[in-house]
């Protein structure tokens, strides 16, 4: 999996604010911070766009390394966390994320966003370490981003 | 020379000199008495014959007496050392005037046959309750287990142990079930059958494919066949006999076209996703045009893509339907507001091809026992065929109410095409289409057959009623979650996981 062209992996990709020349809205802002480790490209655009108009913060990585250094260092409220993803799966990040001896003090709720179907047992596993699990096929970004509401 | 010509030599020449000395006697009384008395010859002959007579009885009583003491003896022997009630003493071989080296060459043989009788029914017994002592139990190159009465294990040979990962030790004595957590791709289980074998039969024998076992930790799961023995009430106690046919390798590379299914399910979802998130974006800008076709438009691309999201689902659920993977969580779950929900997200895709769904949920439904997603999947498809089969009619009817059995109905009914008679003990076979509008209407054919192995893991029963030419009614039966909860506590469950084809899991150990 090539990181796409124009976005390096390694700079943040947008915060994105959609602009006010939205009719019906744009929400205030929540004040909180996602960061989404997906390296398809176009998802992650439009999850910024609607979690945006929603009023959060997004920052996006499509790198498993990179990712997970970020998560790491600065504190989030969200992770969107896919599982394939270059460099480090989705399931290492997770696992380093709750690691006590990786990761000191994680603020942010995880939620495992993904197209790729589990057997039953390793998803179980996965959910079981997640704040939520999304295959990311079942809801538009919209309804993603009120999904992300429900988790405080 | 043998004993046997020995013996023959014997006889003979006792029975030549027996034969002589009567013949002298005659020659003697019947010279004496005619010389020496005056007796006429008639009462000499007369006298000499009866004494030959008398001689001829004593001789073949004695003849005979003398020739059976070998056999006489043999006899005494082999009724001394015989097992049964009979108290003979043992022949003393010294009185023994014929054949006695014969008697007690013999004897010495069949004393060392019995001797080695008596071993060998020894160690056949030890070796019988002692299975870790024999050779073959041992060294058998596939994994063997024996049970008692109680279904402990009694004995596992070294292969098993290794198989599964637990040392011989720490086997032994526990419970089957305890230490083995199969799982059979169908309701035919070992645990039931030993039960069926344990009520009906004083023999019986089974045989499994595909169990699958979860072993304790990190040791792999394994996939092999099953071949069982049962012998009840034998003496030794090894009621159950158990060899396992390990197949892991290749039915998990079967297991890897499940994988290849996943991998596609994958890439038809991202694009699925993106195709979602667009329209997504230009339904919202385009909410301020006034547009009708446009907007119009717009849900017809939306409704299309959630088909195809459901159709991957499908998919997807097929496989692992197919293989044993489905695995359906049992929670407890307001009706009316799944149903409710699921209803909610077919509407746009009803009212894209101009129709209603109109529907009548009674209100005192108790809580029912569901995997929220799987039975929204069979909402989704019985809805999607109702559109499909619609024929240019606007309504569809949802209902959904309590039997008279306490099972919670609900029912889609469509006005459209109907379904013709000859066609319906058919319609829950996958890919079964109806033939006749195959060319008119798209579809694969699985989705009934999904819906109904939801529906049967669920505990319900699905069916259809239907007349050519006026539409047709699906209904589907769910069982309330006290009723579920109940049954599975009775059957020591305390998740409710459920395989496609009904209970998986072996669960005999808790059901005692």
């Amino acid at each position: 999996m090539e990181p796409v062209a124009q976005t390096p992996s390694n700079t943040p990709l947008s915060q994105t604010q959609m602009p006010a020349a939205q009719p019906q809205t744009p929400v205030a802002d929540t004040g909180r911070k996602v960061l989404c480790i997906e390296d398809e490209h176009f998802i992650a655009e439009l999850y910024a766009r609607a979690l945006g108009k929603a009023g959060y913060t997004v920052n996006i990585f499509s790198d498993g390394v990179k990712g997970l250094a970020e998560a790491q260092t600065n504190e989030y409220d969200i992770i969107l966390l896919d599982l394939m993803i270059p460099n480090l799966t989705g399931i290492e990040i997770l696992q380093a994320l709750r690691d006590p001896a990786k990761t000191v003090h994680l603020k942010a709720k995880i939620i495992i966003t993904t197209n790729l179907e589990q057997r039953e047992d390793v998803r179980a596993a996965i959910e079981k370490q997640a704040d939520g699990y999304l295959v990311k096929a079942e809801l538009t970004p919209r309804e993603l981003a009120t999904f992300v509401d429900t988790i405080k | 020379m043998d004993h046997f010509s020995q013996i023959a030599k014997q006889a003979r020449n006792r029975l030549f000199w027996s034969l002589a000395v009567q013949n002298l006697l005659l020659l003697i009384i019947v010279f004496g008495l005619l010389n020496f008395t005056p007796l006429p010859v008639e009462i000499v002959v007369g006298i000499a014959l009866t004494a030959g007579l008398l001689y001829a009885a004593g001789l073949a009583k004695a003849v005979t007496a003398y020739t059976l003491q070998p056999l006489k003896a043999i006899w005494e022997l082999i009724l001394h050392i015989s097992p049964g009630p009979t108290n003979v003493a043992s022949p003393d071989t010294n009185k023994l005037q014929l054949g006695r080296e014969l008697v007690v060459n013999l004897a010495g043989q069949i004393y060392q046959l019995t001797d080695i009788a008596n071993r060998t029914a020894v160690m056949t017994r030890q070796e019988g309750n002692d299975l870790g002592r024999n050779f073959v139990a041992n060294n058998l190159p596939v994994p063997f287990l024996v049970l008692d009465g109680e279904e402990n294990i009694i004995f596992a040979n070294p292969v098993l142990s290794q198989y599964i990962g637990i040392p011989v030790a720490e086997l032994i004595g526990k419970n089957v079930y305890m230490v083995m957590d199969m799982a059979f791709p169908s309701q035919d289980t070992f645990d039931t059958w030993l039960k069926n074998a344990k009520q009906k039969s004083a023999t019986a024998t089974g045989s499994w494919e595909r169990v699958r076992l979860n072993v304790r930790d990190n040791h792999p799961t394994r996939l092999f066949d099953l071949a069982t023995y049962y012998n009840r009430g034998n003496t030794e106690k090894n009621e159950t006999m158990m060899v396992l046919f390990d197949h892991t390798k290749q039915y998990s590379q079967d297991d890897q076209a499940v994988s290849f299914i996943a991998l596609s399910v994958h890439e038809l979802r991202t694009p699925l996703t993106l195709l979602r998130g667009y329209i997504e974006v230009f339904e919202e800008e385009l909410s301020t045009n006034n547009d009708p076709e446009l907007i119009n438009f717009m849900e017809k691309m939306s409704a299309t893509a959630q088909q195809l999201t459901a159709f991957v689902n499908n998919i997807l659920n097929v496989a692992r339907v197919d293989d044993d993977q489905m695995q359906l969580k049992l929670q407890e779950e307001s009706w009316p507001t799944v149903l409710e929900a699921a209803l909610a997200n077919l509407d746009l895709r009803a009212k894209v091809r101009g129709i209603t769904l109109e529907r009548t949920i009674a209100a005192d439904l108790p809580t029912i026992g569901a995997d929220r997603l799987s039975v929204t999947e069979v909402i989704n498809n019985l809805i999607d065929n109702a559109i499909k089969y619609s024929n240019g009619t606007t309504n569809i009817k949802v209902e959904s109410h309590l039997t008279k059995e306490g099972l919670v109905e609900t029912t889609v009914q469509d006005f459209g095409l109907g379904i013709s008679s000859s066609i319906m003990p058919n319609l829950f076979t996958k890919f079964y289409r109806d033939h006749r509008n195959r060319a008119q209407i798209g579809g694969t054919g699985l989705g009934l057959y999904l819906s109904k192995a939801i529906v049967t893991a669920h505990g319900g029963n699905m069916w259809v009623r239907s007349r050519e030419g006026s539409g047709s009614t699906f209904g589907f039966t769910l069982q309330p979650f006290d009723k579920l909860a109940e049954a599975a506590k009775a059957q020591g469950d305390d998740e409710m996981i459920r395989g496609a084809h009904g209970w998986i899991k072996n669960h005999s150990l808790y059901r005692r």
